[in-house]
Order: C-alpha cells, then structure tokens, then sequence
C-alpha cells in the first residue's frame, strides 16, 4: 500500500475537469486508489465521490493506492496532484 | 468486505453555535445572555444537572457536559439571598461550562444573565420540561457524536429494506440501483455512502450533503435521479439492513446455496446480513436484489423458506414409506389442462 499527502495548490481547488482527470487516470490501473479529507475517505475511481470532496486551494488530502500497479498509479496521479492539475 | 480505520471518523467537539444553528427549533431555545460563547466547545453527549455543584459540592461535578437547570435548581437559587446567589452561581461559573439550558419556562433572574455575560456562558431557555429536554437533547448529542462510517457503494430502499450494493468500482452497483429505482424503489444514495450508528445495533444511511441524489452512469455521466424519477424515487436515510456484495463469477469462491446459515459482515461491531452475489450472464441482478428484500421480509415476520424446506425433507426421509409417489400429486384426476 503506498500513501502519499499532497495538497490542492491550484486556485479553482479540485472542482469538475481535474476531478474527471483524477477519475480517467485512475481506472486505467487495476489498484484501488482513495481519497481522503476531513473524515471521508472516498473511491478515487468515482467522479461524484471525488467532486463530493470540494477539496479547495491550501487543503490537504491523503492519496492511498492498493494493488499490483500501485506504483504506476502513484506516479501518475500524484505528479497530477503536484503540477497543481495543469492550472497553474 | 473491509472498512479501514480512515473511513471511521467521530466527531471530537460541536460549538454552541452549531447547537444553536441546527437545533434551535427542535429544542425550541430562546437565547437569554449575549453570544460571547458561543465558541465553546462541546464535547460530551451526556447532560448535567448541576444540583450539587450550586449548593457547594463540586467534586467530581461534571462541568464539561451541557448544564440543565431545572425547576429544582431555579427554586433552589431564587431562596439564596442575592449574595449567596452570586457565590453559588460563580462557583460552577469558574469551571469551563459549555452552555446553560433553562427548562419549563424558567426565566433567568438579572444576576445570572450578568455573571453568564461576564464568564462568556451562554444561557438559553427552553418551554419543554427537564425530562423531555434531556431526551430530546440527549438524541441530538448522541447522534453528532455517534461513530460515522462513510463507504463506496449504493444504498436502495427496496421493499422497506435497506439494502447496500458494494463491489469493485464498474462492476455494476449504480446500474442496479437505477435498475431499481425504475421498478419503483427508492434511492437513498449513490457512491458515497455515509453510515451514523444510532444507539446498539442499528446503522442508518444517508448520502452526502453536496452529492444528495445525482448519480453517474458510466458512458452517460451524471443525472439527478430526484429530477428524472421524481420524488417517489428518493428518500433521505435509511436503515441498512443488508450488505449486498456484488462480484464477477469466481469459480473458487464458494456462494450461499441452501441459505439455511446466515453470513453476516461486522461494520463498527454491529451484525449486518451479508449476501455475496456472482454476476452471471442472464442473471437479473434487479430481480435477485428484489428476493432478498422479500425474503428478508418474510424472515422477519417469521416464515423462513429454508428451514421450512428442511423441516419437509426431515419429515419425509422420518416416515419411512416404502411405496412413495415421487410426484406432487396423486394422480392426474380427469385434468388435462
């Protein structure tokens, strides 16, 4: 199991197109990827659990991956997270 | 089916202010001092009538629960000399008391409101009596800080049984929950499901806040069930009463078949009825999930199919005929039909 805590550094937060984004990268791996934010721990593979965070700018939340492609999925969608979803 | 830690959150503290927005109605509260506290905290679910602590014995006096004053305690003080008033209410005063509700229409003498202004406690009033006010906010306390589960899923009313469809991401739980809705049940929630433990042994449902009843339909994207269905379709909780599991065939997994033991899950130490369902070409996933609703409804009022079955077979193997008619009718009398 990989974690990784990265924070929302894109101004808009993690609102619709980053969130598809984060959806569309993640089902291409067989892991099971969550995200976590204050209390809800949710299915990264699920754009509504993913916009059901309204994760905003500054916000911190916690990337957990599982499974045989964990660290393929990890790159990916943690350097996503970083580059501040291409909006900066 | 494992719920990791993460998903298990409580709540560590509620404001005053937060009582006062989301239940100011419920418990009828009129505001007496000022709001300069209402940033304190509350963080027990438990009530206290501080009887003892105005009189003088403040061992043990439970200063951090909210503090009713009854008709016992107003009587109490209002035949205290105004000196002695002071002092008794000070004394609790010096403690960090998070808030003080007045019961049975009580109204707070002048002295109090100053001391309560000056210490920053907040102090309401409320028409109910002490006993029904206890409950009534012992009810709100317990549910805030009850434990509260949030998990992956949809959560459909189907016959009054609140059924949970779990499974891997695309392995179909939206389109049965849809499948459902279409028949005529309720949705309670799609995707994010959050589950608050309401006193022993009962979990109840609910959907986030943001999300309410939108769904996504892979290869379609997101509709608004309430919208599309009407309110017919939708209701805001729900009990949860079975754990449907839904999974692609797996030779080596063994599946219920008899149905005569029971498989539960354990989600925060409570027993939920757990049903594992292989997904199989032909096999109606709307159809089954209706059964188990029904079938859960007929155990509950006392006819189980499987044991009754058994109870047939037990009867049959028991009477020893040596000459038995395999069929289920003694012959075919006159009816071709």
């Amino acid at each position: 199991m990989i974690e990784e805590k990265v924070t929302i550094i894109n101004k808009a937060g993690m609102h619709t197109r980053p969130a598809a984004t984060i959806v569309k990268l993640a089902s291409k791996f067989k892991c099971e990827f969550f995200i976590y934010k204050d209390g809800m721990n949710i299915n990264g593979k699920s754009i509504i659990g993913v916009m059901t965070l309204a994760a905003e700018m500054g916000s911190e939340v916690t990337l957990t991956f599982e499974g045989e492609d964990e660290k393929e999925a990890a790159a990916e969608i943690v350097d996503y997270f970083r580059r501040g979803f291409d909006e900066l | 089916m494992n719920i990791s830690q993460k998903s298990i959150s409580r709540k560590e503290y509620i404001t005053v202010d937060y009582l006062v927005e989301n239940s100011k109605d419920l418990f009828k509260l009129k505001l007496f001092s000022d709001n300069s506290g209402f940033d304190r905290k509350i963080i027990d679910q438990n009530l206290h009538r501080p009887g003892l602590a105005l009189a003088g014995f403040v061992d043990l006096f439970s200063y951090s629960r909210v503090q009713i004053f009854g008709n016992t305690e107003m009587r109490y003080l209002s035949q205290l000399s105004e000196e002695k008033k002071a002092e008794s209410i000070e004394r609790i005063f010096k403690f960090s008391i998070p808030c003080i509700i007045l019961t049975d229409g009580n109204q707070p003498f002048p002295k109090l409101i100053e001391l309560a202004n000056k210490y920053h406690i907040t102090v309401f009033g409320t028409p109910f009596s002490t006993t029904k006010l206890i409950y009534l906010v012992g009810d709100f306390l317990d549910d805030q800080f009850a434990e509260r589960i949030s998990l992956h899923g949809s959560f459909v009313d189907v016959y009054g049984v609140g059924i949970l469809f779990i499974g891997k991401s695309g392995v179909g739980k939206s389109e049965v929950a849809l499948d459902l809705i279409e028949r005529g049940h309720r949705l309670v929630a799609d995707d994010h499901i959050i589950l608050t433990k309401k006193g022993e042994g009962i979990l109840m449902g609910s959907g986030t806040n943001l999300a309410k009843h939108f769904m996504e339909i892979r290869g379609l994207g997101i509709i608004d069930v309430e919208r599309m269905f009407g309110v017919r379709a939708i209701r805001y909780q729900k009990r949860l009463e079975i754990v449907v599991e839904l999974e692609l065939w797996d030779e080596k997994s063994e599946y219920t078949r008899t149905g005569l033991e029971e498989n539960t899950v354990n989600i925060s130490g409570i027993d939920i009825l757990h049903v594992k369902l292989p997904i199989l070409p032909g096999k109606n996933i709307t159809v089954i999930s209706e059964v188990i609703g029904l079938n859960y409804l007929l155990k509950h009022y006392g006819y189980d199919a499987p044991k009754l079955f058994q109870d047939r077979l037990k009867k049959e193997i028991s009477k020893n005929e040596k000459e038995q008619d395999l069929r289920g009718v003694k012959y075919f009398e006159h009816d071709f039909e």
